[in-house]
């Protein structure tokens, strides 16, 4: 479908006489005013407009069309073209995209936005009138809509109106028609092309920057500079993710806010790990410790928040008879859930909470006059070119991986690949905090082949913790409930048998993908960007430790 | 993609009407969805008011020098798109006997479509031919009208003993139901009751005969854009669920 071609009157022109003239040139046929209220929305990191969609929830303020069925409607169309690419008559505001009716169309939105809240961002009134260019049968062949738009204020703005707008809206299959009226709209004085379309129009106004937050780190570190200006500017970006995602965690959301503020913290822990040397050690000591009290203190919360997503697809896996009987652990879960965040919201209210938060902002706003901070002594990696310094520490994570995982055998215990998967990570932080020093081009493989080594490490865990939990879960039912918890637990150790066979698949998966990993191609590459100067072989750990690993062959 | 076939070997019995009308209410729900109007009859295209012409006729679409896709014409609906019929259809058994795979040739031109669409509703002619055995391999679901007379439940008959005797074709659902229900006829009721009765598979939903679905005709529109709220708008999307269920 072609693009639609949108217009802006001319301050002090008339619309009546707009549309009139226009009615004159062509074959219109003019539809029933329209008032319509439209509020856009979008989840926090802009999933639908990083696809280049718009949702929107339609009300008609004023219908004289006796003919609506219904009248607010879901809307999700493509922003380029206006394409509807789904629509949901509703009679409650959708939070989730689950709220909606399933249909084909909220399982393709449902890819998009997944999980996430749909929040509401501005809301727009538009009287609308619909000019259709029709043919000899009285088909529309095209559409000219003239919109005066009203953006609604709030919080402390008051409404404002945008200056009247014409599209041309095309039908598929009569791009003819569609020529003629840009033709018609273009040879109007009154009108000038527009230069922004509605939607980002109205966004801007209500403050809107539509993909100023994404959960991707976007930082870029200068090779060059010290490695203390590459740890404070890393650390500066994740405490930020943090601050920005911690309202709607506190509110409870999404679990996506959390998700992120802990990966935040993980990233966060992952560089003053790796800040030996560069931070003054009684700083890092304290800094670690609180960092990692985060990490603890938003585990369980997270840890629910995941069994209630997936819950779905646990009750999925059950035979359907079984189905009904599995409901009371979402209510168990849903429950603990809710405990566990006003815990969590009580953690972040507590004094120790903002004292570790000032504690790290005050440094980070001045990290030189922190005692020693200069001192060759106590910290003599400080001054070194960040690309060195990021070297050798993702080549450190990258030999730890690789030492572990080929110590991985088809009997090592779960802790092991528990293990091998924090090394992993600490690999995978380190790429993702100071690869912006190292062409992207060269780190993107890696970082690829690294994730399908993570992914299956991760599918392997979340199995292993799962069976523990649900064995958990079950005997805290017993203890609520007593037999009546019965049912339930017959359905519970169903599924402890299904993660037992997803988790012995994860084993079997491993071996490949390490393998696949640690290939001679890519630990070339490795020790190439990040390896010592001179390499006495191109394995990694081969120097150190050739006597008790296979090595190359 | 799911495809259904309007589909009966009778003529006369509502299937445009069917095919125009569930498709109006898929693509109201959002669904995108596309009908096929097979028929040189062109009368889907007729109620969408759209020429019954494709460029090339149905040599070009069959032979493939046309991609289908660039035949489609917006309907005046949001998500509802309609390849148009083409008088040249009337040849479209020759076209396709004259082609290799040729009982798999409009499955094969319809698959492209699965990325843009929902549904793709054929309205197909009446009559067991070469194009009725295209769209039984391509079809999902048949929806096949049944009007409660002994010559149309004859009719089911056949269809159900060629089907049978067709083991070659894709598994597909048999949706029918009965349409142009007039409960004023002791006939139609007794029919209605009897078959019902016989047989479960077919669907409990009854399109009345009303004088507002001929009206499809003057208005050219799908039922339930012009009267929403009307009785035999009402059993459309009573069918439309109960298809939906069992697809």
């Amino acid at each position: 479908m072609s693009e639609l071609r949108r217009f802006v009157v001319e301050d002090g022109s008339d619309l009546t006489t707009l549309v009139s003239g226009l009615e004159q040139r062509a074959p219109f046929e003019r539809e029933p005013g329209q008032v319509l209220d439209r509020t856009f929305y979008d989840t926090f990191d802009w999933r639908v407009h990083g696809e280049g969609g718009v949702l929107e929830l339609t009300r008609s303020a004023r219908t004289r069309s006796p003919r609506a069925v219904a009248e607010t409607w879901m809307v999700w169309r493509a922003a380029a073209t206006g394409e509807v690419l789904g629509r949901w008559a509703i009679d409650r505001v959708p939070e989730f995209v689950w709220d909606l009716p399933d249909a084909p169309t909220t399982r393709r939105l449902a890819a998009v936005v997944e999980m996430r809240a749909l929040r509401p961002l501005v809301t727009i009134r538009s009287q609308r009138a619909t000019l259709r260019l029709i043919d000899g049968e009285g088909k529309t062949e095209a559409r000219v809509v003239v919109e005066e738009v009203v953006v609604v204020g709030g919080a402390g703005r008051p409404d404002l109106l945008l200056a009247p707008t014409v599209e041309v809206q095309p039908v598929r299959g009569y791009p003819r028609a569609t020529d003629r009226l840009s033709e018609l709209l273009a040879a109007q004085v009154v009108l000038r092309p527009a230069d922004r379309d509605l939607v980002e129009e109205a966004l801007a106004i209500a403050g809107f920057v539509p993909g100023d937050y994404s959960s991707k780190l976007r930082v870029a570190v200068d090779g060059d500079a010290p490695a203390l200006d590459a740890v404070v500017a890393v650390l500066h970006a994740l405490l930020d993710t943090m601050a920005v995602n911690e309202p709607g965690t506190r509110l409870d959301l999404d679990s996506e806010f959390l998700h992120d503020y802990r990966v935040a913290v993980r990233r966060a822990r992952s560089v003053l790990a790796m800040a030996k040397g560069v931070v003054p050690p009684d700083l890092l000591d304290h800094l670690r410790s609180e960092f990692k009290w985060l990490g603890d203190i938003t585990t369980p919360t997270r840890d629910l928040d995941v069994y209630v997503l997936t819950y779905a697809d646990f009750e999925a896996t059950l035979p359907p008879a079984l189905r009904p009987d599995l409901h009371p652990l979402l209510a168990f879960l849903v429950e603990r859930q809710h405990r566990a965040h006003a815990e969590l919201v009580s953690e972040l209210d507590s004094p120790r909470y903002s004292r570790a938060m000032d504690r790290i902002r005050s440094w980070l706003a001045d990290p030189g006059a922190e005692p020693h901070a200069h001192d060759p002594l106590v910290v003599p990696e400080a001054e070194m070119p960040t690309s060195a310094f990021s070297a050798t520490r993702i080549w450190r994570a990258y030999r730890s991986l690789v030492r572990d995982g080929r110590r991985i055998t088809p009997y090592s215990p779960p802790e092991a690949l528990h293990d091998l998967r924090k090394d992993a990570k600490k690999l995978r932080y380190a790429l993702e905090c100071f690869g912006s020093v190292f062409p992207a081009g060269a780190l993107a493989p890696l970082v690829k082949e690294l994730k399908g080594v993570q992914d299956v490490l991760g599918e392997f865990q979340d199995c292993e913790v799962q069976k523990g939990s649900l064995r958990d879960f079950g005997e805290a039912l017993v203890g609520e409930q007593g037999t009546d918890a019965a049912a339930t637990l017959m359905a519970m150790g169903y599924l402890i048998e299904q993660l037992d066979e997803r988790e012995r698949e994860a084993r079997a998966q491993f071996a490949e993908r390490f393998a696949f990993f640690d290939r001679h191609h890519n630990r070339a590459h490795f020790r190439q960007m990040f390896g010592p100067p001179e390499p006495a072989h191109p394995d990694p750990i081969a120097p150190e430790e050739s006597s008790t690993m296979s090595v190359e062959p | 993609m799911k495809v259904l076939a309007t589909y009966n070997i009778k003529g006369g019995v509502g299937k445009t009407a069917t095919a125009v009308n569930l498709a109006y209410l898929a693509a109201e729900q959002g669904a995108r969805t596309l009908v096929w109007d097979l028929d040189p009859q062109g009368a889907a295209s007729f109620y969408f008011r759209v020429k019954p012409k494709v460029k090339g006729g149905s040599e070009a679409l069959i032979r493939g020098r046309r991609a289908v896709d660039r035949a489609v014409k917006g309907t005046d609906y949001d998500n509802l798109d309609l390849l148009p019929a083409d008088f040249s259809y009337r040849n479209m058994d020759l076209e396709l006997g004259d082609t290799k795979k040729r009982t798999r040739r409009i499955d094969l031109l319809i698959q492209p479509l699965a990325k843009q669409y929902d549904y793709v509703f054929l309205d197909c002619p009446p009559s067991i031919s070469l194009v009725s055995e295209n769209v039984f391999r391509a079809a999902n679901a048949l929806v096949v009208p049944l009007i409660p007379t002994t010559l149309s439940l004859r009719t089911f008959a056949q269809l159900d003993r060629f089907l049978a005797d067709n083991p070659g074709r894709k598994k597909q659902q048999i949706l029918a139901f009965f349409s142009m229900v007039d409960n004023r006829k002791n006939l139609h009721r007794e029919l209605v009751e009897k078959v019902s009765a016989d047989r479960h598979d077919v669907l409990a939903t009854r399109i009345p005969a009303a004088s507002d679905i001929e009206r499809m005709g003057i208005k050219r529109a799908p039922l339930p854009a012009f009267a929403p709220r009307s009785r035999s708008a009402t059993a459309y999307r009573a069918l439309w669920a109960e298809i939906q269920a069992r697809l």
